[in-house]
């Protein structure tokens, strides 16, 4: 009887906690939903508007260019998505499974050549895009956000890899099972939670990204992804239009919400248990 | 380690070839006139339209190629010269030619600015786009403000004619309320911004750049901090008792056309631009020229004209010149500005510079067109040589110290700061006109680089191969799997050799440059002057911002480590149908885009505006200065870059708390153990082992978070003009600093020391994160 009591006090404490960080999570979104929907606001400076209108998004669709923008952005994720996963998944194998000399200097050499701070060295980035004429051209994002992407991920995926018990791979090879297939039937399949992981992140970061962007597509104004495009409507020659601003926030948080959700199955599935032992 | 070697070396030739590589360009145009235009696509239109005329009458094909804003023109057009695409007359702003004008990149207009097209344009069209007496554009709209007033407040017959008439009138039409509060402003002022109180600083005196005898600014000249200026400190202060100023240091112009579209303002100094919004609220507004200094004096308003300019490395010279002319015909120009003002609409988007347009029944039949086009010849062009923006950046924070006292709450002598704001502005502009002596390098030393690399790459591979086949133990250390791995990584290693070795090394080597705004295409080598100024001018704020910017790192990556792993802990434990809506939730800051939310924010957390103050309000809590308090400021942004973080950890450790065998927290229960104690001792540790590589990785990302510069801009602004702000980080104070005065080089410095410190760093946490992963269970 006792016990039952603690462990509701304990309960309710939790839940008012989650509820409590809950509010503080939602409040900004909440903030950009009043200021996407309400009417005539000047600024940020919201506060309850009166009145309710959908003619932000009205002017969303015919006075910018979004739908191209949202087009651009869903290509260049969705790609770099794709090859990040691969990337990732083939470089984890190798720093997880193989065993060469030189490999942790490898791992290492992928860590620290990262910590370069890109933002300060646009001009080279530039330089390069304009050597290999990928100016102005999504393929040019595809890769850099692919390189950003596999880089910053490789690490954490390997942290998962090496969680998978070794014994699987040598039992799989007892079988006769080849590298490749090892790798396709035994791994990534538990490795599944932690891909879903990769895929979301490599979507986000290409879908988020804005310095690089901004810098290598310049030339036309449909050819630009979303982030750049929301960008240019902040630094408006009249001031910030904050209410066509938070409309294109709120339909472009879609697609990552969408992404999100569908892959939530998968890395919050769990795993079969007994087959992983840490 | 002789294969690390080699593969060092032929990297680096590689990428030596690379780097030198010259840029493949072709020398001959397609023939295509490319104008980059306007964000507005009727204007657009309008233009397509003249193109095709044009086309028709000469030949000569024009694209029209639609931009995003104005303000990223002079940047692009930089990065676009000599591409195969560029663009031949580029649509920007007339401060932004200084730079390009000193690299030469644009072309003298001589010959299209003649005496009779200045006839035809207002003076300060021509003037703003003229350095040296050269023309180097043709203004389009001029971008300028006047006296805004509410004429229900104020009838047009009241309108003040000088200054001293507008604060009489001003302080006559303030109505306050029992308890001595504003409730309705004859006119409010804006004291820390000086675009919009610039025309009242001149009739004090006061002025930002001297001229030369010619008419050119002289920016060694500077009066802001002359008699003029007190006086003028003087009458702001004063005016700030009476409350007709902005109250707190948090408000800005939007303050006060949210008070104007409430009804509550009479006057203020402002242009058309929210004209719309005017309109929808239902206020009868006028806008006039801005009251005179006294009898015979005019004040000028601060302008910025639009206009285009040619590229210097046009590949069809005539062609481009001839369409110039061409699209600034008086009958041009009349459909462009027509389009730009959204036809009938009548916007006030675009204030005409062409005079016959102004004279046309389209601008003189609507009273605002009318009015905004009549102070087109009562204005002073924004400066624009290259020293133009560096003036602004520093004004805000000095008046800001003079008028709402520092940050901890003391206030300042006028004299002194403002005598501190010009010695800043000086030394920049001494800094940006500083040319350390070039380095001649002999003729061909490149080939000898590289003859050296290669050599020594092909001499080293050489030996690794001899080794190899003499010996037969090494080579079974050159197994299948070695040659697999390094297969297999091949794309990866391609990837990170672009997008990250190569600017390594080109940064290496513009550090060594004077590559900067005014060489843009002509630098070359001046050795270690860069580093040399680093650390001998701004050792002691790199010191302190490298402290801040660890502190800040680590705080952010632990406390989103722990919140995630917390909040992955709850759920786990939670009822599943709960724990799923609480998922939703708590991922949203990782979904949303970034620029989106840190904006968002900003806002809530204003001190004066926000949200949240105002909620906290209603509980009858007093106003936290969330991000203009420095220590505040500086909670507040480790606060809000966790909450970006957290979810991005919750998630992660969601799954490695699932595989916990059960029996680990079984047997700690059976010794009596408490959740706290399961958290701390099981959880925790096993998760921070899983997690060692993310945790650095999300170190390395926080210590370079470009966030903050959105979120604060390194803001609140040190006491000290110049000096890091409290929420400055490394990355943001070189961003500020070095792009301000747009010394390129001494960046490309900054990203080395940057780097060289993070890595070492990195290498120094990884080796400690891995003995403490192998230490621990």
């Amino acid at each position: 009887m006792k016990k039952t009591i603690r462990n509701r006090g304990t309960q309710a404490v939790v839940y008012v906690f989650l509820t409590l960080l809950a509010l503080v999570t939602i409040f900004p979104f909440v903030y950009i939903l009043l200021i996407a929907f309400g009417k005539n606001i000047v600024g940020t400076q919201a506060l309850f508007p009166k009145e309710f209108t959908l003619d932000h998004f009205r002017r969303l669709f015919t006075e910018t260019h979004f739908w191209d923008w949202i087009g651009n952005s869903l290509v260049v994720s969705s790609v770099t998505m794709v090859a990040t996963v691969v990337l990732v998944s083939v470089s984890v194998y190798v720093f997880s499974r193989l065993r060469f000399r030189g490999k942790e200097k490898l791992f290492r050499f992928v860590l620290l050549i990262q910590v370069f701070p890109l933002m300060l060295s646009m001009v080279s980035i530039f330089r390069l895009f304009v050597a290999l004429g990928l100016l102005n051209d999504l393929k040019g994002l595809i890769l850099v956000y692919s390189a950003i992407s596999s880089a910053g991920l490789v690490l954490m995926a390997k942290g998962f890899f090496d969680t998978i018990p070794f014994e699987l791979d040598e039992a799989a090879m007892v079988d006769g099972a080849s590298r490749f297939q090892i790798l396709r039937y035994v791994i990534l399949p538990l490795a599944r939670p932690m891909l879903a992981v990769v895929a979301v992140q490599s979507f986000v970061i290409a879908y988020n990204e804005y310095g690089i962007a901004s810098t290598v597509m310049t030339s036309g104004i449909d050819t630009m992804p979303l982030a750049v495009g929301l960008q240019s409507m902040t630094v408006n020659q009249y001031g910030t239009n904050w209410s066509l601003y938070c409309a294109a926030a709120v339909l472009g948080a879609v697609p990552m919400m969408i992404l999100y959700y569908a892959m939530q199955r998968h890395f919050l599935g769990g795993l079969s248990e007994g087959a992983v032992k840490m | 380690m002789k294969k690390i070697v080699l593969m060092t070396l032929l990297v680096c030739t590689a990428f030596a070839v690379f780097s030198v590589w010259p840029l493949s360009l072709s020398a001959e145009g397609d023939g295509i006139v490319r104008i980059w235009f306007s964000q507005y696509t009727e204007e657009n239109a309008a233009m397509e339209t003249i193109a095709t005329r044009f086309t028709q009458e000469t030949g000569i094909v024009v694209e029209v190629v639609p931009r995003m804003t104005v303000f990223n023109a002079a940047q692009d057009f930089t990065n676009n010269i000599e591409h195969d695409e560029r663009p031949d007359i580029v649509f920007m702003q007339a401060p932004d030619i200084g730079n390009l004008v000193a690299s030469g990149l644009l072309e003298p207009l001589d010959t299209v600015v003649d005496s009779e097209l200045r006839t035809r344009f207002v003076s300060s069209a021509i003037d703003a786009f003229s350095l040296e007496g050269i023309p180097y554009g043709i203004g389009y709209s001029v971008d300028t403000y006047g006296l805004v007033y509410n004429r229900a407040l104020v009838t047009d017959e009241d309108l003040p004619q000088t200054w001293d008439e507008f604060f009489a009138l001003g302080e006559a039409l303030t109505v306050r309320d029992n308890d001595g509060n504003v409730t309705r402003w004859g006119f409010c002022l804006n004291p820390r911004d000086m675009w919009f109180t610039y025309p009242i600083i001149r009739s004090f005196g006061g002025y930002y750049y001297g001229r030369y005898p010619n008419g050119d600014y002289n920016p060694y000249d500077i009066g802001l901090d002359n008699e003029g200026m007190l006086d003028y400190v003087a009458l702001i202060k004063d005016l700030h008792t009476k409350g007709l100023t902005l109250s707190t240091s948090t408000q800005s112009e939007s303050t006060i056309v949210a008070r104007f579209i409430a009804g509550n303002v009479a006057m203020m100094i402002y242009g058309l631009w929210n004209a719309a919004m005017f309109q929808n609220a239902g206020i009868d507004y006028g806008i006039t020229s801005l009251p005179d200094p006294g009898p015979g004096q005019t004040s000028l308003a601060l302008t910025t004209v639009q206009g285009f300019v040619v590229n210097a490395k046009t590949l069809h010279q005539d062609a481009t010149l001839a369409f110039l002319s061409y699209l600034s015909s008086d009958e041009n120009q009349q459909l462009l500005i027509e389009a730009g003002n959204g036809g009938s609409q009548k916007l006030g988007t675009r204030n005409p510079a062409n005079r016959a347009v102004i004279a046309s029944g389209y601008i003189q039949s609507d009273a605002n067109l009318r009015a905004l086009s009549a102070l087109n010849d009562e204005c002073e062009p924004f400066p624009n040589i290259k020293e133009g923006t560096i003036w602004y950046n520093y004004t805000t924070t000095c008046f800001q110290a003079i008028f709402y006292g520092t940050s901890t709450g003391g206030t300042v002598d006028p004299q002194a700061k403002l005598h501190e704001l010009a010695q800043a502005i000086r030394n920049d502009v001494a800094q940006m006109n500083a040319q350390p002596e070039r380095i001649t390098l002999p003729e061909g030393l490149w080939k000898w680089i590289l003859g050296f690399f290669a050599g020594l790459s092909a001499l080293g591979g050489g030996v690794v191969w001899i080794r190899h086949r003499r010996n037969p133990v090494r080579r079974k250390g050159f197994s299948r799997e070695a040659l697999l791995g390094w297969g297999l990584m091949i794309p990866l290693l391609v990837l990170l050799g672009m997008f990250y070795l190569y600017p390594i090394l080109h940064n290496c080597y513009l550090s060594l440059t004077d590559y900067s705004g005014i060489h843009l295409l002509d630098y070359g080598l001046i050795g270690w002057a860069n580093y040399r100024q680093i650390f001998s001018s701004g050792f002691r704020d790199l010191a302190s911002m490298t402290g801040w910017t660890l502190l800040f790192a680590t705080t952010v990556v632990g406390l989103s480590f722990l919140l995630g792993a917390l909040l992955a802990t709850v759920m786990n434990r939670a009822g599943a149908q709960i724990a799923k809506i609480y998922r939703m939730i708590f991922i949203l800051p990782w979904v949303i885009p970034t620029v989106i939310t840190l904006l968002m924010w900003q806002g809530l957390l204003d001190t004066e505006d926000g949200m949240i103050n105002h909620f906290l309000s209603l509980f009858g809590i007093p106003a936290v200065p969330w991000l203009s308090n420095p220590l505040v400021a500086r909670i507040s942004t480790i606060l809000v870059m966790v909450w970006f973080s957290f979810p991005y950890f919750m998630v992660v450790s969601t799954g490695l708390i699932k595989n916990i065998p059960k029996d680990y927290y079984e047997a700690a229960k059976v010794d009596g153990a408490n959740g706290f104690f399961l958290f701390f001792r099981i959880t925790i540790p096993l998760v921070f082992r899983a997690l060692v590589p993310t945790l650095i990785m999300s170190f390395l990302l926080q210590f370079n978070q470009f966030g903050v510069y959105v979120l604060t801009a390194g803001g609140p602004a040190s006491d000290v003009i110049g000096a890091p702000g409290a929420t400055d980080l490394l990355i943001t104070y070189v961003f500020n600093t070095a792009f301000n005065t747009n010394r390129y080089g001494l960046a490309a410095a900054y990203s080395v020391i940057i780097f060289l410190f993070v890595a070492l760093f990195s290498l120094g946490a990884m080796r400690i994160g891995k003995k403490m992963s192998e230490g621990e269970v």
